[in-house]
């Protein structure tokens, strides 16, 4: 590996972000830290954990393709300007009426400063979510909402967006639900939608989509929320993931830092735990995943597995005992439910294994897995290893050595893994995550611009200078102190590839299992 | 961790946030979790021991979760129960009725799962006696007509916690002795296990 990085440099330090592609080659002698998809630090061996190739693209063509379906938008943007106003008036005049833990005066300015609204409701226009305030509070908003959709609709046109007053409003329908997100922050159309469709999926994946197609054929005025009661926190956190983790933003997922023969042993005792009906067998640390083993030929699509970090992460509930419970995993089957075994496996352990089966009689037989799983593990040093790694922080960016970079993110794309440190004292509170989130988002807008995507993307401002890479293999997101230059943080990439080569096999799962 | 091995199958049933979940903290783990309430997602199960007479018998506790959602699930979760705990907030009328609904599915589908009828909060009663909804005699009437025992408890303070799960530990003991004794052809969901677990232990 050493050897690899070295030669790395010759073709490096006169390259500066010139297009990559003539340096395709297999990584096993690669001579640059593999630009190409597949020898890209990071890259997983032949068989990749996730499904290949989710590109934010193949996400959002979806919607896109629904879209543009719908022509003549400008069209249809006029026309709803009259709508949009009243549907601004509409918040004035709703009044709250009961007194719940969600409560939040809908006509009060606080309510509608709030930087992003979502608000889910059915094709009949009943409300099923709402954000911030009460479903009942705004059941005439939401009324308004769907006159819109229908209204345009009826012109075989499809609503997209309306953009008024600093204020974007998207809208994604998704029979027999229909999105809208009200945003006041700089996100593209496109990444808001991205982001509805998240809420779709958390939605299906408690319901299936069979199961919602046939209560609203049966019952067009149908409430949902019935159905969806006690779930609404889900969707919160969901929303408060977009805004906050990376992982949902690169359509990737992070990997606990751990040594790779630690990480071998838990991999082998997974796998060594099988049973007929299990497909998925899952470990977390936290929102961090310590390595997952699946059924061969199955492969699991980056979204559901946010969704299932989403559900462990939001609820205490598996805390006690062991959970099962049937979960759709809407990428890989809307139709169908799975059965999840989720437990800790100690107490006060951040370590949660998810055993996916495929039958909702077999929880003894995966309590019986997660138990030969805890027996091979306990008895072996890897276990230590494993809790150490859980008790010291992921790595600090002092470690990459490089002056003047103060974070950034790296998604291996044929992985679908990213990495990144920890933020650094700068980067805190809350607050500035969020904005330095918000800073990546634009970027990542940027690079994946529908009609015209850059390669690589300089931006320097008085509290941060970023730059953005590219490449068919990875992205790359760099945070420098605005004391940097941008050759400095040109030349800063090569390294920080070169560290990442260098760590690659503590910071990603190279070497993915099946039963 | 051992491997499981379960005498009885407990299913708690009842509308959400009546305190299911509370029930099965305060006798498994003695302890009253303040703070947000958590709705159960799926159900969740947890093996526990308990002493009865000479024997220790495990009951293996379905802790259901009361949302509609999983309802069409439920029969994964309460089939072959010896024991259902049918929990009703005796603040929430509302809550009896669902109670009644969960008697009758039990009623149809499982007719060797013993019901144990279970008003739960008791503690805000003590604390301010206008705020029952349900009737002490009216649920123990109920309890009486479909042959079921009746218990009013507090996972707050614990009163009547532990007397529910004795009773029905010892309710277990008595008819599985019977069953032994027996040795009739009934099909229950735990015969198997129960049997094989009782050979393991006089041996
Ligand atoms: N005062 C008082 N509050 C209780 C008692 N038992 C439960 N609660 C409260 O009632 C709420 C719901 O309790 P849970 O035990 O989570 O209810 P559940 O039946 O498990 O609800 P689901 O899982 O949604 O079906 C929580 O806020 C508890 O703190 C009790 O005995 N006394
Ligand atoms: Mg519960």
């Amino acid at each position: 590996m050493d050897g690899e990085g070295q030669r790395a440099t010759v073709a490096w330090e006169t390259g500066t972000l010139a297009p990559v592609d003539r340096l395709r080659t297999e990584r096993a002698d690669s001579p640059t830290p593999g630009l190409v998809e597949g020898t890209e630090p990071g890259a997983g061996g032949k068989s990749a954990m996730f499904v290949h190739a989710q590109s934010f693209e193949d996400l959002t063509a979806e919607a896109e393709e629904e879209a543009l379906r719908g022509a003549e938008l400008d069209k249809s943007e006029e026309d709803c300007t009259e709508e949009l106003k009243a549907l601004e008036e509409q918040h004035n005049n709703d009044f709250s009426s009961d007194g719940r833990a969600k409560e939040e005066d809908v006509s009060s300015e606080a309510w509608r400063s709030h930087r992003k609204h979502v608000f889910v409701l059915s094709e009949a226009g009943k409300p099923i979510y709402t954000r911030y305030g009460t479903e009942e509070a705004l059941s005439s908003t939401m009324g308004v909402m769907m006159a819109l959709v229908s209204f345009v609709e009826a012109e075989k046109n499809i609503i997209r967006s309306i953009h008024a007053d600093g204020c974007k409003v998207v809208f994604l329908t998704k029979s027999p639900l229909v999105l809208v997100g009200v945003s006041r922050t700089c996100q593209s159309d496109r990444e808001l939608l991205r982001e509805l469709q998240y809420i779709y999926y958390q939605i299906v994946s408690l319901l299936t989509l069979t199961q919602l197609n046939h209560i609203f054929q049966h019952k067009q005025n149908y409430d949902l929320r019935r159905l969806l009661a006690g779930s609404e926190y889900l969707t919160d956190n969901l929303l408060r993931r977009l805004d906050r983790d990376p992982g949902l933003l690169l359509s990737a997922v992070t990997c606990l830092p751990l040594a790779s023969s630690a990480r071998d042993v838990v991999s082998s005792s997974l796998q060594a735990a099988k049973a007929k009906s299990l497909v998925f067998s899952i470990l977390l640390a936290g929102d961090r995943l310590v390595t997952l083993v699946r059924k061969k030929d199955q492969v699991l699509h980056h979204m559901d597995l946010h969704l299932v970090f989403n559900l462990v992460g939001s609820s205490s509930s598996f805390r006690e005992g062991e959970g099962w419970t049937p979960i759709c995993l809407p990428k890989f089957n809307t139709a169908g439910f799975f059965h999840a075994h989720i437990s800790y496996l100690e107490p006060a352990s951040e370590l949660c294994l998810i055993l996916v089966s495929t039958d909702r009689e077999d929880f003894f037989n995966m309590s019986d897995c997660k138990r030969r799983f805890l027996e091979r593990l306990s008895k072996r040093s890897a276990y230590q290893t494993l809790k150490d790694a859980l008790k010291c922080p992921s790595y600090s960016v002092a470690q990459v050595g490089i002056p003047e970079l103060r974070h950034f993110l790296y998604k291996s794309k044929s992985s679908g893994l990213y990495t990144s440190p920890e933020f650094p004292v700068v980067y805190e509170s809350d607050e500035e995550q969020e904005r330095l989130m918000g800073l990546y988002q634009d970027l990542h807008s940027c690079l994946h611009h529908p009609t015209r995507p850059l390669r690589s993307f300089y931006r320097c401002s008085e509290t941060e200078n970023l730059l953005a890479w590219v490449t068919s293999g990875f992205e790359l997101y760099l945070c420098f102190s605005p004391l940097a230059t941008k050759a400095l943080a040109v030349s800063a990439v090569n390294k920080l590839l070169k560290w990442i080569r260098k760590e690659e096999d503590r910071l990603f799962i190279l070497s993915p299992l099946t039963y | 961790m051992s491997a499981m091995r379960v005498d009885a199958k407990v299913v708690m049933l009842g509308k959400e946030s009546v305190g299911k979940t509370s029930l099965v903290e305060r006798y498994v783990h003695h302890r009253f979790l303040v703070g947000p309430y958590q709705n159960t997602i799926g159900a969740a199960f947890v093996a526990k021991p308990i002493q009865v007479g000479e024997k220790v018998i495990t009951l293996g506790i379905w802790d259901t979760a009361g949302s509609e959602r999983y309802e069409a699930m439920s029969r994964i979760y309460y089939r072959g129960a010896r024991a259902a705990i049918v929990c009703y907030d005796l603040t929430d009328s509302s809550s009896f009725q669902r109670a009644r609904f969960w008697v009758k599915e039990l009623q149809n589908c499982e007719e060797f799962c013993k019901i144990y009828l279970c008003g739960t909060k008791n503690d805000l009663i003590m604390a301010d006696r206008s705020v029952r909804q349900i009737d002490y005699h009216d649920a123990q009437d109920f309890a009486e007509e479909i042959g079921a025992r009746h218990f009013e408890t507090s996972s707050k303070t614990g009163s009547n916690v532990d007397e529910l799960f004795q009773a029905i530990a010892e309710d277990y003991n008595d008819t599985a002795f019977q069953y032994m004794t027996e040795d009739t052809g009934v099909d229950l969901g735990q015969r198997k296990d129960s049997y094989f677990y009782s050979c393991c232990h006089n041996n």
